[in-house]
């Protein structure tokens, strides 16, 4: 990275140079990305269209696109267009977790960052360190905080036994889509509630007030100012959680251990970690991946529409 | 690409539903062939043993054992096994005797383990190898044969198990320890016991257990029960019929009880998590260190098929190939089957027993090592008669076993 | 008497909930029970667990008496002597560490060179850096696995496969942050340094990294806790016991038998990274009092 100390004459070239000296800066940094971000996916889609070891059964990537091998993702394909096959099942359900997760986690997440962003008042600075301290308690750590309570004996039962909710103590634990939901939902919320808080409460205070200034009521300042301006930072809140979700299985792992509640990050997980048939894995993330970027894609679309209807 | 002799057995419409898993299969054969052809300098021919097809694994140019007369070497000695699996002051008493650390690292699944090893990416001195898959590990030369000279305490061990099946001649691996696969219960707790039903295996299915009963999360040892329930006592078939019955009955217990996997069957019986557990007999001799303080080893159960025909196996150690202390590697092996140290780890630790010669089963119960009413989960060489191993399956034969145990366990 | 007061609580109280049904965002009412009752659902749980690693007995749902055996007074299980829980809490740590001195620094680099960079390359650099932050961790663990063993396989599973992917994942935070206050700097102060005669490197060392420092500060904060936070890259890429993570040995032995020792881990883990936090935050508030800026630490790493 050289500088060339004599270059303030002239304009143009100094730019071009420049060019050049922020993107040498950029250089180290893309090209991490190149080699840890980009190219392992590049493997994955090697491995998907791959063979395996004759004797291990371990994955063979086929580094030559030309002599791809189909079969493993055809295998795949078929499960997910069959109706009522394994991986169409399974992707259905993890469908409906998230989608179910992702409402549930908005419902919280939505009133919480408005009323901090709104009317947080002098609590504000506490509320809002409140909202960050998950960020600092590890995933892992918040259900075995869940586990804990959830057990036979937790405090969950005797709270609910002696409020005469339940009769006996329940197994929370023993594979109810419930429980693997709620864990997802207390897992992922946070994450929710940051964008939204940092969006509302940036909304320009002047324009509230002079909805209010024309007649309109709290709520109808509410309906037709803040939640329409909020639509792109729900999108992305959405986004943020809903498509990591989309890989989980631990959650199901740790609270459930019933087949019933298992994920396509589960059945990722059988055939990465399971070591005989790797390209079927593969071509699992390799689906799954298409289909995340469909969303990121319509999320882009809707997004660059709506500034330019707003530029507009 | 030619058909696999056995793919004339599937009918159309199955061979179109089992499309990958064959292919994937016949694909890998394809390169199997090639790599006899001397194609593929890395792996050689694999032969399947079986009980009855024993097999004597092949030596290697290029895979020598360690020289005879080789002082073992220091640093840390670093072993990969299933976790609570050795007993930890035998690491320590080893390392103390050597002036050596030794490290212990666990797996979870016998896949997740072969993976790692075979994929070379990690470097351990000492592994576990099951008998269902240490020919691949053997074939693809992941394993080092053994130099006999280290290990003068082979001769421990029942005569049976120093020139097993697996590897006559125990040139790559020495016997560790020995296990059935029975199913474990509370008597506290269930309304049945298993030995009570005609069909003890329908115990899975008791509707008054919802909720607490627990297979095996392993491919091959779950189905296994389901196919003896059925009275199918070939438990390596390879058979689509039997792979499709084995899956189906797996299904069926997600309805009726909603069934959870977990391999951690020494704690989850005595923890109350499971009231029925498909179990390995050493992990019910085991359970008894983990129960509750004030619950006696009395509410533990475990039934094993009386007739001796149930499933049945013996656990090894091996050397892998790119292991950095071979020497010290062996001197461990030679360790653990010393009698003392092999029924230390027995009865303080692990509940597996080792096969050692010097150790009498009808002594056990008396000696406290095992509650009596545990007495079904002892081994006697003579089991091995009846009971089966679970055997190393063709690539075929293992990725149907996967995808209906993939299938299984997505709740379908 | 007391009837008549309670007639006129109740029609007062039926009075505002008729309001309330009318008009339910008049004056948030439900709102800060919402928000309180999700605090109280978020923190508890966790506060609870805490409490369970200082229990004297063996329980995890049954207070039993106060104590550190589960951290250090026990000879076998507790943190301190168990092995394995040692060895976990270690390497989270030395993961998080090399995690913020790599991810920091080139991070920061990055998206200097990004806002400042008009080119072709840039908007892909851009997205593919944001693609990061969506891309299911069990996908890039896969990706990482697979290319480790079967393509870069110099490098070994274990600490430099995990130091890897935590770098890989933590890289778009440093650059979301860092780039949101280079856009909100403007290249004016670098300009006018360049009018002054600086060289590039001069002028982004003088004029722009002071003031980029906070942002530099908070976003090593972020990577540190995000680190700490990861369980499946650090699982898929482990080359075992001896390289498990925290979170991985609480998924291993969450679900069998635990003591509180797990408890105890979980919560040194917390504790260290609010200590770091905190020595982070009185840094950053060092020098933003420094410059003068009133923006509140924790808004700026809500923005």
């Amino acid at each position: 990275m050289s500088e060339d100390a004599g270059a303030a004459a002239e304009r143009p070239v100094v730019d071009r140079r420049g060019n050049a000296f922020w993107a040498s800066l950029a250089l180290p940094g893309v090209a991490w990305l190149c080699l840890f971000f980009l190219l392992p996916f590049y493997v994955i889609l090697c491995v998907a269209f791959g063979s395996v070891h004759p004797v291990f059964l371990t994955p063979q990537p086929a580094w030559n696109p030309l002599s791809w091998d189909t079969r493993a993702f055809e295998f795949v394909l078929e499960g997910l267009f069959t109706p009522g096959a394994a991986f169409q099942v399974v992707f259905l359900r993890t469908l409906a977790y998230v989608a179910i997760a992702t409402s549930l986690s908005l419902l919280i997440a939505y009133p919480v960052a408005y009323y901090v962003a709104r009317h947080g008042g002098r609590y504000k600075g506490l509320l809002l360190a409140g909202l960050v301290a998950p960020f600092f308690i590890s995933y892992l750590m918040r259900m075995l905080a869940w586990i804990n309570l959830l057990q036979d004996d937790g405090w969950v039962n005797d709270v609910l036994v002696w409020a005469g909710v339940l009769d006996g103590p329940r197994n929370w634990l023993d594979g109810r889509a419930s429980s693997v939901i709620l864990g997802m939902v207390y897992g992922y919320v946070p994450f929710m509630i940051l964008p939204l808080y940092a969006f509302l409460d940036r909304i320009d205070g002047r324009l509230l007030e002079a909805a209010r200034d024309l007649g309109a009521s709290r709520f109808q300042t509410f309906r037709l100012v803040t939640l329409p301006l909020s639509g792109p930072a729900i999108l992305a809140a959405v986004a943020i959680i809903a498509l990591p979700m989309f890989g989980d299985y631990y959650t199901p792992d740790l609270l459930s251990q019933s087949p019933n509640t298992s994920l396509i990050g589960n059945q990722i997980s059988l055939y990465i970690r399971g070591g005989q048939q790797v390209p079927v894995g593969a071509a699992l993330v390799v689906c799954l991946m298409a289909f995340l970027a469909v969303l990121m894609a319509y999320y882009l679309v809707v997004t660059v529409r709506a500034q330019r209807r707003l530029g507009g | 690409m030619a058909m696999h002799p056995r793919e004339s057995r599937y009918g159309r419409r199955e061979f179109l539903g089992r499309s990958a898993v064959g292919v994937i299969g016949l694909s890998s054969l394809g390169t199997l062939l090639a790599a006899c052809g001397g194609g593929d300098g890395g792996a050689a021919a694999l032969e399947l043993a079986s009980p009855s097809n024993p097999v004597t694994q092949p030596l290697f140019d290029d895979n020598p054992p360690v020289a005879s007369g080789l002082e073992p070497e220091k640093g840390t000695l670093r072993i990969y096994n299933w976790s609570g699996y050795l007993w930890p002051r035998i690491k320590k008493d080893f390392a103390k005797e050597y002036g050596v650390q030794v490290e212990e690292t666990y797996f979870s699944t016998t896949d997740e383990a072969v993976a790692k090893i075979s994929s070379g990416a990690v470097d351990f001195d000492v592994f576990f190898p099951t008998t269902d898959r240490v020919g691949r590990l053997i074939a693809g030369k992941a394993l080092q044969p053994l130099n006999h000279d280290y290990l003068p305490n082979l001769r421990n061990v029942w005569p049976s198990v120093q020139d097993p099946w697996y590897d006559k001649g125990s040139r790559y691996t020495v016997p560790y320890t020995t296990w059935t696969t029975g199913i474990g219960y509370r008597v506290d707790k269930v309304a049945t016991r298993p030995e009570s039903l005609s069909n003890p295996y329908e115990i899975y299915w008791d509707e008054a257990n919802r909720g607490k009963v627990y297979l095996l999360d392993d491919s091959r040892d779950a189905p296994a029960h389901m196919l003896l329930k059925n009275g199918i006592m070939n438990v390596n078939t390879e058979d689509p019929e039997d792979i499709e019955l084995a899956k189906n009955e797996l299904k069926s217990l997600i309805d009726a009880v909603n069934v959870k996997l977990s391999t951690d069957d020494y704690t989850n019986v005595p923890e109350g998590k499971a009231w029925v557990h498909q179990m390995w007999s050493g992990s019910a001799i085991g359970a008894q260190w983990y129960l509750p303080e004030g619950t006696g080893p009395e509410v533990l159960g475990f039934w094993f098929p009386e007739d001796g025909r149930g499933v049945i196996g013996n656990d090894m150690i091996a050397i892998p190939r790119n292991a950095k202390h071979p020497v010290l590697a062996h001197h461990f092996l030679n360790y653990l089957l010393d009698e003392k140290h092999g029924y230390d780890n027995f009865v303080n630790y692990t509940g597996y027993q080792p096969p050692l010669t010097a150790l009498d089963p009808d002594r056990l119960v008396s000696d406290g090592v095992v509650p009596a009413n545990l007495k079904t989960a002892i081994v006697r060489e003579s089991d091995f008669d009846v009971a089966m191993p679970l055997t190393e399956l063709s690539a075929d034969g293992q990725a149907l076993w996967q995808n209906a145990w993939a299938e299984f366990k997505a709740g379908v | 008497m007391t009837s008549v007061a309670g007639a006129g609580a109740g029609s007062a109280r039926n009075g505002r909930l008729r309001e309330w049904i009318a008009n339910p965002w008049g004056k948030p009412r439900v709102l800060p029970l919402v928000t309180v009752a999700y605090l109280a659902w978020s923190i508890l749980p966790i506060l609870i667990a805490i409490r369970f690693s200082f229990n004297e007995g063996r329980s995890r749902s049954t207070a039993q008496g106060w104590s550190f055996r589960w951290y250090w007074e026990d000879p076998d299980l507790s943190v301190w002597a168990d092995p394995d829980l040692r060895t976990a809490l270690f390497q989270s740590l030395r993961l998080a560490g090399i995690a913020v001195l790599v991810t920091v620094p080139l991070g920061t680099a990055l998206a200097i060179g990004l806002t400042r960079w008009r080119g072709r390359g840039s908007g892909a650099a851009r997205a593919v850096s944001l693609a990061t932050l969506v891309t299911p961790e069990i996908v890039m663990g896969t990706a990482l696995l697979l290319v480790f063993v079967n393509l870069l396989t110099f490098v070994p599973l274990g600490t430099p496969a995990q130091a890897i992917g935590h770098i890989t994942f933590s890289l778009v935070f440093v650059l979301i942050i860092v780039r949101g206050r280079l856009l909100a700097i403007g290249p004016e102060y670098e300009e006018a340094a360049r009018d002054l005669g600086a060289s590039r490197l001069q002028a982004i060392r003088l004029a722009l990294l002071p003031m980029l420092w906070p942002a530099i500060v908070a976003s090593g904060i972020i990577v540190f806790a995000i680190s700490m936070d990861d369980f499946v890259i650090s699982q898929f890429l482990s080359s075992g016991t001896n390289t498990d993570t925290v979170p991985v040995r609480i998924y291993a032995t969450g679900r069998t038998a635990p003591t509180p020792a797990l408890n105890a881990l979980a919560t040194l883990t917390l504790a260290v990274t609010i200590a770091f936090a905190a020595l982070g935050f009185l840094l950053w508030w060092l020098l933003k009092r420094a410059r003068g800026d009133r923006e509140s630490a924790l808004e700026h790493l809500a923005h």
